[in-house]
Formats: structure tokens, C-alpha cells, sequence
């Protein structure tokens, strides 16, 4: 007994109990649940199996009744739509304003960590300042575009079907641009100076350097950022319910979003679970890609 | 080889480019001090004519704002706490050995980090209507959102405490000190500002938690700051200097902890996010 204390104090059971507790922990809240999840989208659940873990076994009804709504097919399009919207909007503006902020001037470092302020900000907060500026008639993005002339009337982003779902794209871009830019100057901060000033030597102009010292010095910071930026247009949730709440007639409705109505306004948990099974199996593929191009970095 | 002008060029479309990106906080406080019909004006007034802060107070009152953001101290705090007392040890131990087992845990950590709030949710509360925890709600979401936030804060505390020199934690076993005493007095101390700017990244995000506060609290006296607010907004909001300034006293503290730390804020993140 006493060799047992004495690991805990001084020896590898010290480790163990460190990494122990806060293996468990997750494992209680994050391991399980998921595991629980998969579950009961194979289970009937209604209001009276609701407390009972043991609930009648219907297969693959739920997949089929999920796939049967007449929502499914517009929610995964404008799922797809999202992510990909958000992020190439993401990377390209923000490997843009990375590339800026790369040159060397006074300042440079300070201005571009006020970029970070959208980063830290609450996601609802976020929702709710856009869903004022892009508020059809007394938004003041309608006002700016229509004063540049680029559109002649007022679009009504967050009711009009066509527009609702980039309603809230724009919006994530907003929020996750930051992030992007960041990550993407570290990257380039890492690229040797002496391959650009070679390259100059041998006449390659701006674009060359670009295109053949940056962009593939560039790779692992690349996919590390695409896949980080796939995992967190999957993870928005809160500009949801501040912008449209997936509305109108689910023209921006995404998986988590219908996911979270599903269980919690129409209490259908076993949908709601299905979904988001669903949805798990699609970020599973994002954090493979994220993993396998950040696993050198992070064993360091 | 540089033209003398050149910079202050380029710090002068700096500072524009970071103008038009945080517009929309600036929009978000000069909303807030129009006066109800100004808002609706067209077209609109970049600066409010009279600039009328009375919005506040009554907004303060009529929200009853305290207790929200009491709740949403309460379940930052928490989650923060719960977050740094695990994590840090559960970090130490992942950045101090390099073998199979730690990998094994690493991939779990970052599987960990990347699923979604609204993935979670669902199993969350059946299970927690199960335990009986729903109870208590603000625990609920405390344990929640912790699980949500220490993945993240274990990948950051690693990359700290990585850069702790091993031969100092060595000498100290040298001479004498316990593991437990060589962390707490030796590692701990060097790893200090790593961990503390971390646990304010925790606070900072806990504080802004929604979709489990939102499906997991139903009584409003027990409800933070951010689903107080969903309560008013929707598509069809109009009372926009209200919710503008409920916004500004909600997320102004936390601009003026980022803004004074935000040098460690950015070290912090890109020495550990990425490298």
C-alpha cells in the first residue's frame, strides 16, 4: 500500500493520476455521450422511453425517416454550401491580409492582433451586430453597397431565400477570418528569408516567388488551416439562431442547426440524434485530415 | 533599398483595412447611442447627432442584466476552473514522455477538439435528464462546455509547457524534490504565464457559451448573458439600440481584457495552435 502512495508522489502513478483524471473526465462527458449518441439513433425515443436507457431497437428507421424529410436534401446542400462558402472566403481573405501584414512596416504586429477581437468575441454577440447591418431596410450594408452602386435596390438578406444563407456565411467569414490570418502568418513568418532574396537574384518577379517558394513552403500550414477552418464552419452554431434561426422555410438551415431544432424544439431526440451522427461522421473525416497534417508539429 | 514613403503607405492601408474589419464593433456603440427614430434614418448617420447614452441604464434594469451576467460569471468561472486543474496536469504529462501511449492520447485530445457543440448536445441532455442533473442546471453546463474547452486548452498548455527546459525539472529530482515537488515548485512556476493566458482564453470563450446554456437552463434566473439575449433577438428584431447596447455591455469587458493582453494572447496562440 505504501509503494503505491509512493508512485503517486514520486514516481510514473504521479503521471497516471494526472492524465487519469482528465482522461475521465472526458471520457464521462465527450467519450460516452458520443458513443450514447450513436445509440439512440437506432432507438425509439419519445417522452416516455426519455428516461430509460433501454429503449425499443428500430434499425435504421430513424436514417430512413431523416432522409425522408422533405427538409433532408436542402439542408445538405446548404450545408455544403456553407462550408465551402466559409471557407474559401476565410482562407482567401485572410491569406490575403497575412501576405499584407508580412511586409515590414511600424506597427505591423499590433495592428494585425486588433484582427483577433472578432476571435474572442461571444458568437451571439457576433449574430446580433450583422443581423443589424444586414438588416433589409434600414441595414447599413445595403446602404454602403447601393452608395457604391453595386446594387439598385435593397436585399433583404436575412428573409429573402436566395440570400439568407449568405447571410449568415458572411457573418462566419467576419468571425473566422482572424484565426485564418493568423495561423497562415506563422507560416509564412517561417519561410527562410534567403529563398525569396535567391529567387530575386535570378529574376523571378512577385508572382513567381509566390507561386514557387510560398505556396509549397506553405503546404502542412495549408492543410492545417483549411482543415481547422472545415472543423470550425462545422462547429458555428450561435450566428444561427441570432441571424435567421434557419429560416425562411429552412433556406439557411445547416446540420447542426437541424440537428438542435429537431431535439429541442420538436423534441424528436431519436432525429436529432440521427442527424448528428450524421454530422460526426463528416467532421471524423475533417479531423483525420487535421490530424495527419498537423502530427509532426504537434509530437514537436 | 526601401523608398522612405513606403511604410507609411503601408501603415496607412493597415490601419484602413482594420478599420473597415472591426466597422462593425464600431457600428455595435454607435447604435447604441442613437436615439430610437435616428436608427431608422435614411440614410444613416455615421455618427449619432446627439449622442444619448440613457439606453444603458434602462436596458441594464429592464433585462435584468445582473443576474444574467452574475450566471455567466458563475459558469465561466466554472468551467475554467474545472478546465485548468485537470488540463494542466493532463497537458504536463502529454508534453514530458514521447511514445506510443502519449500519441494514442494526443489523437483522442484532438478528436476531442473538433466536434461540435451541436453534435454533443443531443446525448448530453438525454444523459444528464437520466443522471438527474438537469437539476442543477448551471453545473450541467459547466460540466459540459469544460469538456468542450479542455481539449483545446490542453493543445496550448502542451506547447508551454514544451518549451519548459527538462534539465531544470531533472536538477531538482537531482536534489532531492519529490515529482509532485518538482512540479508544483519547478515546472509550474516556469510554465505560469502559458497556463494563465490560456485559462483567460477558457473564461473568455465559457463566457460567450450558448447552445448549452440555451437547451440545458430553462429558468431565466439561472440563465447567462448570451441567452439572455437570444431572448429578444430573432429575423424579426426592431428594438436594435437596446439589443446594440445590451451587446456593448456584454462584450466590452471582455475587448478590454483582449486589447490589454492581447501581445501574450497572440504569443500564446501561435506558439501553441499551430507549431
Amino acid at each position: 500500500m505504501s509503494r503505491f502512495f509512493n508512485s503517486l508522489r514520486d514516481g510514473v502513478g504521479f503521471d497516471l493520476l494526472l492524465v487519469g483524471a482528465a482522461m475521465l473526465f472526458l471520457i464521462a462527458l465527450a467519450g460516452a455521450p458520443l458513443i450514447y449518441n450513436v445509440l439512440m439513433s437506432f432507438q425509439q425515443v419519445d417522452m416516455f422511453t426519455l428516461g430509460a436507457l433501454m429503449r425499443p431497437f428500430v434499425g435504421f428507421d430513424n436514417y430512413v425517416a431523416v432522409v425522408r424529410q422533405p427538409e433532408f436534401w436542402l439542408v445538405t446542400r446548404n450545408t455544403l454550401i456553407f462550408v465551402v462558402g466559409s471557407m474559401t472566403g476565410q482562407f482567401v481573405l485572410g491569406f490575403a491580409l497575412a501576405l499584407f501584414f508580412a511586409q515590414k512596416f511600424p506597427g505591423a504586429a499590433t495592428i494585425r492582433g486588433l484582427f483577433l477581437v472578432s476571435w474572442v468575441m461571444p458568437g451571439l454577440v457576433v449574430g446580433a451586430i450583422w443581423s443589424w447591418i444586414l438588416a433589409g431596410d434600414f441595414g447599413v450594408l445595403n446602404v454602403i453597397l447601393r452608395s457604391l452602386g453595386l446594387i439598385q435596390s435593397n436585399i433583404f438578406w436575412k428573409s429573402d431565400p436566395n440570400f439568407s444563407i449568405w447571410a449568415v456565411i458572411i457573418a462566419n467569414i467576419w468571425l473566422g477570418l482572424a484565426f485564418n490570418m493568423l495561423l497562415l502568418s506563422v507560416g509564412l513568418a517561417a519561410i527562410p528569408r534567403d529563398l525569396y532574396e535567391a529567387a530575386e537574384l535570378d529574376g523571378a518577379n512577385a508572382f513567381q516567388r509566390f507561386w514557387t517558394i510560398t505556396l509549397p513552403m506553405m503546404r502542412s500550414t495549408i492543410g492545417a488551416v483549411l482543415s481547422l477552418g472545415l472543423i470550425g464552419t462545422l462547429q458555428q452554431f450561435d450566428l444561427f439562431p441570432a441571424l435567421t434561426e434557419g429560416g425562411p422555410a429552412n433556406t439557411s438551415n445547416v446540420a447542426g442547426y437541424w440537428s438542435w431544432q429537431l431535439s429541442f424544439q420538436l423534441y424528436d431526440f431519436a432525429k436529432g440524434a440521427t442527424v448528428s451522427v450524421m454530422m460526426f461522421l463528416l467532421v471524423l473525416i475533417a479531423s483525420v485530415v487535421y490530424v495527419r497534417s498537423t502530427r509532426h508539429e504537434v509530437r514537436g | 533599398m526601401t523608398r522612405p514613403y513606403t511604410p507609411w503607405l503601408l501603415v496607412t492601408v493597415a490601419l484602413a483595412l482594420a478599420a473597415i474589419y472591426l466597422f462593425p464593433l464600431y457600428w455595435m456603440y454607435v447604435t447604441s447611442l442613437k436615439s430610437g427614430s435616428e436608427i431608422f434614418a435614411n440614410p444613416p448617420t455615421f455618427w449619432p447627432r446627439s449622442p444619448d447614452p440613457s439606453v444603458y441604464p434602462a436596458v441594464w434594469v429592464r433585462r435584468t442584466m445582473p443576474v444574467y451576467l452574475w450566471n455567466s460569471v458563475v459558469i465561466a468561472s466554472g468551467v475554467t476552473a474545472i478546465t485548468v486543474i485537470l488540463g494542466t496536469g493532463c497537458a504536463y504529462v502529454l508534453a514530458r514522455y514521447r511514445n506510443g501511449w502519449i500519441d494514442v492520447g494526443l489523437f483522442c485530445v484532438l478528436m476531442l477538439q473538433v466536434l461540435p457543440a451541436s453534435v454533443m448536445i443531443t446525448p448530453l441532455f438525454v444523459g444528464f435528464n437520466q443522471v438527474g442533473l438537469l437539476g442543477s442546471p448551471r453545473l450541467a453546463v459547466v460540466l459540459a462546455a469544460a469538456a468542450k474547452a479542455m481539449p483545446f486548452f490542453v493543445v496550448l498548455v502542451r506547447a508551454t509547457f514544451m518549451s519548459v527546459p527538462r534539465e531544470l525539472e531533472e536538477a531538482a529530482l537531482v536534489d532531492g524534490n519529490s515529482r509532485i515537488g518538482a512540479f508544483f515548485f519547478i515546472v509550474l512556476p516556469l510554465a505560469r504565464n502559458g497556463i494563465l493566458v490560456c485559462a483567460i482564453l477558457t473564461f473568455m470563450s465559457a463566457f460567450g457559451e450558448y447552445i448549452y446554456s440555451k437547451s440545458i437552463i430553462q429558468d431565466p434566473g439561472l440563465q447567462p448573458a448570451s441567452v439572455g439575449l437570444s431572448g429578444f433577438l430573432g429575423p424579426n428584431s426592431t428594438d436594435w439600440n437596446s439589443i446594440m447596447a445590451y451587446s456593448a455591455i456584454y462584450v466590452t469587458p471582455i475587448l478590454a481584457i483582449f486589447v490589454l493582453l492581447q501581445r501574450r494572447i497572440v504569443a500564446g496562440l501561435t506558439s501553441g495552435a499551430l507549431k
